[in-house]
């Protein structure tokens, strides 16, 4: 059986005080998923970083600010998160990774951390823009012993 | 995010409370960095906080430089797991004085 389910998807304006709301939105997909405490932090940290760029660059222009649409899908195997918003396309696959992460902290910049943990904490990341908007999806592979027969 | 201060005989001891996000973190860095003069030591209490982004990554970075340009140190006390798994993933952890406790904090400092 492959039945997929949809939580009650999660539009919120595109500021910072969105923020925790989605937070709390990931949080509770990760605990209807059963995801272990690590992955389900993991998880938030990732949205988040995800979340804050757009906010902070994608509608860093408040004239072009828009909504930011979360949704949670949940399946026997894995819980999918997708965020998508309409600011101008950016794909976070494409950024440099911090290429200086070993460095002593005074000599490195500090750039890309946020997407580098996003893509970093999860088990699948994936990029699309579609109607103009950008779709990130980010996939957690729930733990094995959770998934019913 | 709730900042209290409180002036110790050898340090400052800053205690954060709640999440470090992109929003808070540039609240917080409001208030901690005047804490930063010459001659103060600082120590941040981050046992009470739950949650941290890259964007709290950027303050403790910041805080750090700070200190460092008026010979100031820095530890930070009571990391939750988490808080430390971010921190190693971005090579953050092994620049930083780290302590379990505020005692253990203190002892660390010069």
């Amino acid at each position: 059986m492959d039945e997929q389910n949809a939580m009650k998807s999660l539009v919120v304006p595109g500021d910072l005080d969105a923020l925790a709301t989605i937070r709390r939105y990931v949080q509770a997909a990760a605990e209807q998923a059963s995801l272990e405490k690590q992955q389900a932090y993991r998880l938030g940290l990732a949205v988040d970083e995800l979340a804050t760029n757009i906010v902070t660059h994608g509608y860093a222009d408040s004239a072009a600010a828009g909504t930011i649409e979360v949704q949670a899908t949940i399946d026997a195997r894995t819980l999918k998160i997708t965020l998508e918003d309409t600011a101008h396309p950016f794909d976070p696959t494409q950024q440099d990774t911090p290429a200086d992460l070993d460095m002593p902290l005074d000599e490195r910049g500090i750039g890309g951390l946020g997407i580098f943990l996003a893509l970093n904490g999860i088990d699948d990341f994936t990029y699309e823009r579609v109607d103009n908007r950008n779709r990130n999806t980010l996939v957690v592979y729930r733990p094995a012993s959770e998934v019913s027969p | 995010m709730e900042i209290s201060a409180e002036t110790l005989a050898t340090a400052t001891l800053v205690t954060l409370s709640g999440e470090l996000d992109g929003k808070t973190a540039p609240q917080a860095q409001a208030q901690i960095v005047p804490l930063c003069q010459p001659g103060r030591n600082l120590l941040l209490d981050m046992s009470a906080v739950a949650y941290m982004s890259s964007a709290g990554l950027r303050l403790l970075l910041l805080l750090h430089r700070q200190l460092s340009s008026v010979q100031g140190q820095m530890v930070l006390v009571g990391l939750s797991e988490e808080l430390q798994d971010t921190m190693a993933a971005t090579g953050f952890l092994a620049y930083f004085t780290t302590a379990p406790t505020r005692e253990a904090g203190l002892a660390a400092l010069p």
